[in-house]
């Protein structure tokens, strides 16, 4: 392995395989096991109130979607503006099941690590059928297409009887080794629950990018003509891409499904859609530590506004909702002033972190 | 009006009244066709020169409507006056909105342009709700004679006539306006050649900001009139910038003519959905998800549209 990564002053790798590891030195292996270590044992030494656990949960669902929706716009390079409505296919995917079979029917109780996977894959189906028009398209009529998938999931839940006319449809609690998991440690619970998948994720897409499955996806982005030639099918990498995308959001559905103890419309929704979009940028497109930088920054900011819009409020007119207001001025501000000034997002200053102390005293 | 005058001399009981159902629908559907006409004229003027899709046209189209309603009622301003000062502010606010925002982007990737505008539409939704308009209702003053015009059984209201009647001068003149004048002509170039064009001595620049505000005009337009005929309401009103998506993508997302004939046939298809499809078979609310499962399958097989140019580019 390599020296310090903060002190030399390039990669010098001498053959693939140390190309091609998960952590140049082994002092990046430790502060990683360190931090994942520090964010698996933390909830046991603090209580944090219900309220902020459902923060902290809802920012790890945010992860897992987000890291789908940077597969698809960040590394495959097509726009998604429907990403909120295949978290929702997946989180119907459970919600339904338990309309048919009753919300507390062993399956949904006992085995919902299957769900999981089941929504994830409902996800990944939805995903493959909206990328079809990718057989052909490009761009911009692919925003269009994901876009109107966005609305035509919003009505089948808005007007179908049995997803409940957009109503909660309710999911019950699920049981683990100990017995059912009651409301005092049901957050607690989902948050090791989604750390888990997240890690594995992480991983998952990590690796992704060192087989010619991944590698396909960038080459099709970069130039679609020049992995033509290289013997890809861009087409096809496309749809897979929006597959594989799904299926991510499909998994995310399906844990907040079960997080929210069930599923309604108004989680899934166009501005959602926006939202997600909003924190792949703000992250980094195409960058793996984006997904995890950019949820967690636009969720502080979205409780930030909440508390602005709180204090504001003593001073306006009572019927006026300011939240309501200033959420979206705040996030679409925050896409447009990224795209123009900072669009590598927030993963780029890292990279200008590290480099500053490379070269520390100098500038370059 | 001649041939539903004539149709219906022709029928009598129960097929009469389900023949004026039908001419209802038919009226209907054109009035709401030709609002989406010139709803989506805008977006095809902005892809037509610069190749970005607006997503932030509903939005500008609503502020349209508040601004006219604004000057009409709050500074009283006689209407017809205060429709072409709305159009003109419009016309301003988008071309700013270009200077700003998108001017600084010409080069970058498509994906991040198209990504800003998404971005400018949370903006602008932001703005509005600021305003009184984002939360209530509002509805204009009525300028013109309550009682429809009845021709049979089937009715029109003086406000959708005059309403279609101004979207078709408008579309007439801005075809008029493309096809004639030197500046429609320097917009038709840059969407054909940004760089023969430039040689030609046409700042390219200077026409996508141009192209920008002509279509906030045209969205001002549609706005009053969309506002006229349901009321203000942001909702409604803002709903309009996606729903011209399936309109521009069925009719091509470059031609005029395409964007007057698909916003016809959507508002036909739409009104028709609703009068016969909902309420039977358990469905309801079909106008509103029929747009989109026709977009999705256009762009599967006929991603160019009805009269869209045969260029796009294959994957």
């Amino acid at each position: 392995m390599a020296s310090n990564r903060w002190l030399a002053t390039g990669n010098f790798f001498t053959t693939y395989q140390e190309e091609q590891r998960t952590f140049t030195t082994r002092l990046d292996q430790l502060i990683f096991s360190i931090f994942l270590l520090t964010l698996f044992i933390w909830p046991l030494l603090f209580e944090l109130s219900r309220t902020y656990m459902l923060v902290v949960d809802n920012i790890l669902i945010a992860v897992v979607a987000v890291l789908g929706l940077n597969l698809v716009t960040g590394f495959a390079g097509l726009i998604s503006i429907g990403h909120a409505a295949f978290v929702g296919v997946g989180a119907y995917t459970v919600a339904s099941c338990s309309r048919m079979i009753g919300d507390s029917h062993i399956i949904i109780t006992h085995l919902w690590p299957v769900m999981i996977i089941a929504g994830g894959l409902a996800g990944a189906v939805m995903g493959a059928i909206v990328g079809l028009p990718a057989l052909r398209l490009k761009h911009l009529y692919l925003a269009i297409a994901t876009l109107s998938f966005q609305m035509i999931f919003e009505w089948t839940i808005n007007f179908m009887a049995f997803f409940n006319q957009g109503q909660t449809i309710f999911v019950g609690r699920v049981m683990w080794l100990t017995g059912e998991v009651g409301r005092s440690d049901h957050y607690v619970f989902w948050y090791y629950v989604i750390l888990i998948v997240i890690v594995m994720c992480g991983f998952g897409v990590r690796n992704l990018f060192k087989t010619r499955y991944g590698r396909a996806l960038v080459a099709v982005r970069d130039n679609d003509r020049a992995a033509d030639a290289m013997g890809m099918h861009p087409g096809l990498t496309k749809v897979y891409a929006f597959a594989l995308s799904g299926f991510l959001a499909g998994v995310a559905g399906a844990l907040h499904a079960y997080l929210y103890r069930g599923a309604g419309i108004e989680s899934f929704t166009l501005h959602h859609s926006i939202s997600y979009l909003a924190m792949a940028i703000v992250g980094g497109l195409g960058t793996l530590n984006g997904s995890f930088w950019g949820p967690a920054a636009i969720q502080f900011l979205d409780l930030q506004v909440e508390n602005v819009a709180e204090l504001a409020g003593h001073y306006m007119p009572s019927n006026m909702n300011l939240a309501t207001a200033l959420r979206p001025l705040t996030f679409g501000l925050v896409i447009v002033l990224f795209l123009m000034f900072e669009p590598r997002g927030i993963a780029n200053w890292w990279r200008i972190v590290k480099s500053y102390t490379k070269t520390w005293p100098f500038r370059y | 009006m001649k041939i539903i005058r004539f149709f219906l001399t022709k029928c009598s009981g129960d097929r009469y009244i389900a023949m004026s159902y039908f001419f209802q629908i038919v009226i209907s559907g054109v009035v709401v066709g030709s609002i989406y006409a010139l709803a989506a004229l805008g977006l095809v003027l902005v892809y037509k020169s610069s190749r970005v899709a607006n997503f932030a046209h509903g939005q500008i189209i609503a502020a349209g409507a508040f601004i006219t309603y604004a000057l009409t009622v709050w500074a009283s301003i006689p209407v017809y006056i205060s429709f072409v000062l709305s159009m003109l502010i419009t016309f301003c606010l988008a071309w700013s909105v270009e200077r700003i925002f998108l001017r600084r982007l010409i080069g970058e990737p498509i994906i991040s342009v198209i990504m800003v505008t998404i971005g400018l539409a949370s903006i602008l939704d932001g703005l509005i709700y600021l305003t009184p308009f984002g939360t209530e209702n509002f509805s204009f003053p009525s300028f013109f004679p309550q009682e429809p015009i009845m021709v049979g059984g089937v009715s029109i209201s003086w406000t959708q006539l005059v309403g279609v009647i101004i979207t078709f001068i408008l579309i007439g003149g801005f075809s008029w306006f493309f096809k004639k004048s030197t500046v429609g002509i320097s917009m038709r170039a840059v969407s054909d050649d940004q760089f023969a064009s430039m040689s030609v001595g046409i700042s390219v620049p200077g026409v996508f900001g141009l192209a920008w505000a002509t279509a906030g005009l045209s969205a001002a337009a549609a706005g009053c009139i969309i506002g006229n005929i349901t009321g203000l309401n942001f909702d409604t009103l803002h709903s309009f910038g996606i729903v011209v998506f399936p309109v521009v993508i069925l009719g091509g997302l470059d031609s005029i003519l395409g964007a007057v004939v698909a916003g016809i046939i959507m508002g036909l298809i739409q009104q028709f959905a609703g009068g016969y499809i909902d309420g039977n078979w358990g469905l309801n609310g079909t106008g509103e998800v029929l747009p989109y499962i026709i977009l999705l399958i256009i762009l599967l097989i006929k991603p160019h549209g009805l009269f869209g140019i045969h260029e796009i580019e294959r994957v």
